[in-house]
């Protein structure tokens, strides 16, 4: 066979690596499709690109490797914008390839055709449409490039049909043009020496630990200084199992849906020295009232995200590794503190007065589950109650561990990103844990689940209502109950028995074991619904327009 | 995030790969941020690839610092400078069209001796006047000629180049 563009695309995957890529087919991508019939790379065929654009997603948070999925042009590239979207406020490396409809048609409004290009702009790192089959080769490497160097992200393709099928000679090696290179900061040791005479004077100083660990792989190192410099930490949403989550030394998350402990003792310091994140509103609350005694030192890769919402003290540009290698040296070894006496005590009292998790019934069941499934488990997480349940009482070991949108908060992740986990990483057990409304956006994906037969253990948990939004209407709108009953006419287990997917239902109260063990148990997918009281909310939360210290327990407050 | 502290004129020049899109990236910076732009010019420089887009707003400093840093970011982006300073030399071209009354004919032939500005056609009653300048002094310029009635103004915002030999070549 003669080789033509599409043979060049797949050339560039094997060279970048890829043996497997989420798609859906269209008569733009054929010429791919047709392709990879004699290739390496494996392609799932998922049952909507969107979860697509998630299971991609999913993989790539698994292995830290960049995930692929590719849609055909026009309702398949614009299925793919919430997936995009959800990768960009995330920082997953990812490369989107979408067909296009002939370079001779763009501009006519062709069959298929949409500016995905201009769709997809603020989503994307970086885009690109390719006119000649002669760059093909340095574009997607390019593209590679870009989706996992600096702050990853999302870069589309745009591959016009003609160009996919015209004949073109085998791509040369090392075709990739020089990429410009903003990332590449100098390291500033003055500013090192700063941060670190800073923490080693502080008397009450917290890490603060986002996305950007886990997306620099600077986990260990995080952890020397964790050790180091006997330094309590918190924790974004993306910052979860960066370090174990037993640590000792972890005081939880932070944020609106965050622990008490967290939120106090960010309250109570005097230095912060924040890693990875980008201060978003989730985590800061009310940001003129945010650890208002403490000066802050930010690490980041990203020039944006520093100083974006708040007044940094510190600010350092540059990857996190090489950061934190330099930095190590420099800290003091310390001993133990009146500041973590401090947070001990403040542990206790906390403990002492809140009976369970603030998650209730459901929280007590998530980590039931947990207890069952193996050490070596991953959990994707949707979003609403059951996200917040699932990151507050899931005990995230290892880094890559739990996986769940943060930025975007999209509902119908967790079942298409535990498809792309459970593919990446085929030896750990995968638990997809959803609330009802989120399970109802990619229910289609159990056909996915099903036919390839997956081993994914899924965890719907009915609660008939959209939950989330049924606790601000009760908190908020003075319990104006509206637009948010889902009811309980739909059978989940024989929805799922339809799919081809066995499952049981229990109520999270009334003897939960049984239907764990039978998931635990099943050797390929499993559905376990598991029915809670709509009133299970989760406390203690922080009110709109209200500072992180300023917690809610119950309606009453 | 419209910022209202502090505002002052700021002109920025930002050289990029003279492609197809790249203006729509630029232009989605600044949208995005709620950053309003007052003028824009977009032109190929010594090096074909190359366009500088030279633009002016009204804004805070701190704001265009954040700006600069979000442009920084686009992979077709090769340099951000602001170029609102001393060290670089600001032009303006405007055109205006003004109504010419009768008796005014002797006041508005002195302003444009006075301007320096070039009649470029003219009918008994409407003159089309052009002037390159400093900002401040298009600005005068329109505020002296307003007083006349000015029907419809044309300009293409400030470009600006460094007044030594630049570092650098692009
Ligand atoms: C795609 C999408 N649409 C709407 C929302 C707004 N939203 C956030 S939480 C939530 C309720 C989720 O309900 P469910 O999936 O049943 O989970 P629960 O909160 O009950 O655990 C909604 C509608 C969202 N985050 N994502």
């Amino acid at each position: 066979m003669e080789t033509i563009g599409a043979d060049i695309v797949i050339q560039v995957l094997r060279e970048e690596g890829v043996d497997v890529i989420f798609g859906y087919p269209g008569a733009n991508t054929l010429p791919i499709h047709d392709r990879l019939m004699n290739s390496e790379v494996r392609h799932y065929l998922m049952r909507h690109e969107q979860a697509a654009a998630h299971a991609a997603d999913g993989y790539a948070r698994a292995t830290g490797k960049v995930g692929v999925c590719i849609a055909t042009s026009g309702p398949g590239a614009t299925n793919l914008v919430t997936g995009i979207a959800t990768a960009f406020m995330d920082s997953t490396p990812m490369v989107a390839l979408t067909a296009q409809v002939s370079t001779s048609l763009l501009g006519q409004d062709a069959f298929q055709e949409t500016d995905i290009i201009g769709i997809t702009l603020p989503i994307t790192k970086h885009s690109y449409q390719v006119h000649d089959v002669n760059n093909l080769a340095a574009t997607l490497r390019q593209a590679f490039e870009l989706a996992k160097t600096g702050r990853p992200g999302p870069v589309l393709v745009d591959l016009p049909r003609d160009i996919l099928s015209s004949k073109c000679p085998p791509a040369e090696e090392n075709a990739a043009p020089a990429l410009k290179t903003n990332y590449k900061t100098e390291e500033d040791r003055e500013q090192l020496e700063m941060i670190a005479k800073t923490l080693n004077q502080s008397e009450r100083p917290i890490l603060i630990i986002g996305g950007g660990v886990k997306l620099s792989n600077a986990f260990r190192l995080v952890r020397e200084l964790i050790e180091k410099a006997k330094i309590p930490f918190v924790t974004t949403m993306m910052g979860i199992g960066s370090v174990d989550s037993v640590n000792g030394y972890n005081l939880g998350l932070i944020g609106t849906h965050g622990n008490e402990l967290a939120n106090r003792m960010v309250h109570q310091c005097d230095f912060i020295l924040a890693i990875g994140t980008r201060f978003s509103d989730r985590s800061t609350a009310l940001i003129e009232e945010f650890a208002p005694l403490a000066k802050i030192a930010q690490l980041d890769i990203d020039p944006t995200s520093i100083g974006k919402s708040i007044k940094i003290n510190l600010p350092y540009v540059g990857d996190i590794r090489d950061a934190l290698t330099a930095l190590l040296p420099l800290i003091d070894a310390k001993e133990k503190s009146d500041w973590l006496l401090r947070i001990q005590s403040e542990r206790d009292a906390i403990n002492g007065k809140v009976t369970d998790t603030g998650c209730g019934q459901a929280g007590d069941f998530i980590r039931m589950v947990q207890e069952a499934m193996p050490v070596e488990t991953t959990v994707t997480a949707d979003v609403g109650l059951n996200q917040i349940w699932t990151v507050r009482t899931w005990q995230a070991r290892s880094p890559r561990s739990l996986i769940t949108s943060g930025g975007m908060g999209t509902m119908g992740f967790s079942l298409p990103a535990a498809i792309g986990a459970k593919i990446g990483s085929p030896e750990r057990a995968v638990v997809a844990i959803t609330g009802d409304g989120g399970f109802y956006m990619n229910i289609q994906e159990l056909a996915t689940i099903s036919y390839y037969n997956l081993p994914i253990k899924i965890v719907v948990i009915n609660n008939g209502h959209l939950g989330m939004i049924r606790q601000i209407q009760d908190l908020f709108y003075n319990a104006r109950f509206n637009t948010i009953e889902l009811g309980s006419k739909v059978d989940f287990v024989a929805v799922a028995r339809g799919f081809g997917i066995p499952g049981s239902r229990i109520a999270v109260d009334k003897y939960p074991k049984a239907g764990i063990e039978a998931m635990v148990k099943a050797d390929g997918p499993y559905l376990l619904e598991a029915v809670v009281d709509p009133e299970n909310y989760v406390y203690p939360i922080i009110p709109p327009g209200c500072s992180n210290i300023e917690m809610m327990y119950d309606r009453l407050d | 995030m419209l910022k209202k502290a502090r505002e002052q004129e700021q002109t920025i020049s930002i050289l990029v790969n003279n492609q197809p899109g790249v203006l729509s990236r630029v232009g989605g910076v600044f949208g995005r941020h709620g950053y309003n732009i007052k003028s824009l010019c977009v032109a190929e420089t010594t090096n074909p690839d190359v366009s500088r887009i030279t633009l002016t707003s009204e804004s805070d400093p701190d704001f265009t610092e954040k700006i600069k840093k979000q442009l920084d970011k686009l992979v077709d982006i090769i340099n951000v400078s602001d170029v609102s300073g001393q060290s670089y030399i600001q032009r303006e071209l405007m055109l205006i069209g003004v109504t010419v009354k009768e008796g005014a004919y002797a006041e508005i032939l002195r302003a444009i001796e006075l301007f320096g500005c070039r009649i470029v056609t003219m009918t008994p009653d409407y003159f089309i006047l052009e002037l390159t300048g400093q900002p401040d002094e298009t600005a005068a310029f329109l505020k002296f000629f307003q007083s006349f009635g000015v029907e419809e103004i044309n300009r293409t915002g400030s470009i600006a180049i460094e007044r030594t030999k630049p570092q650098r070549r692009i």
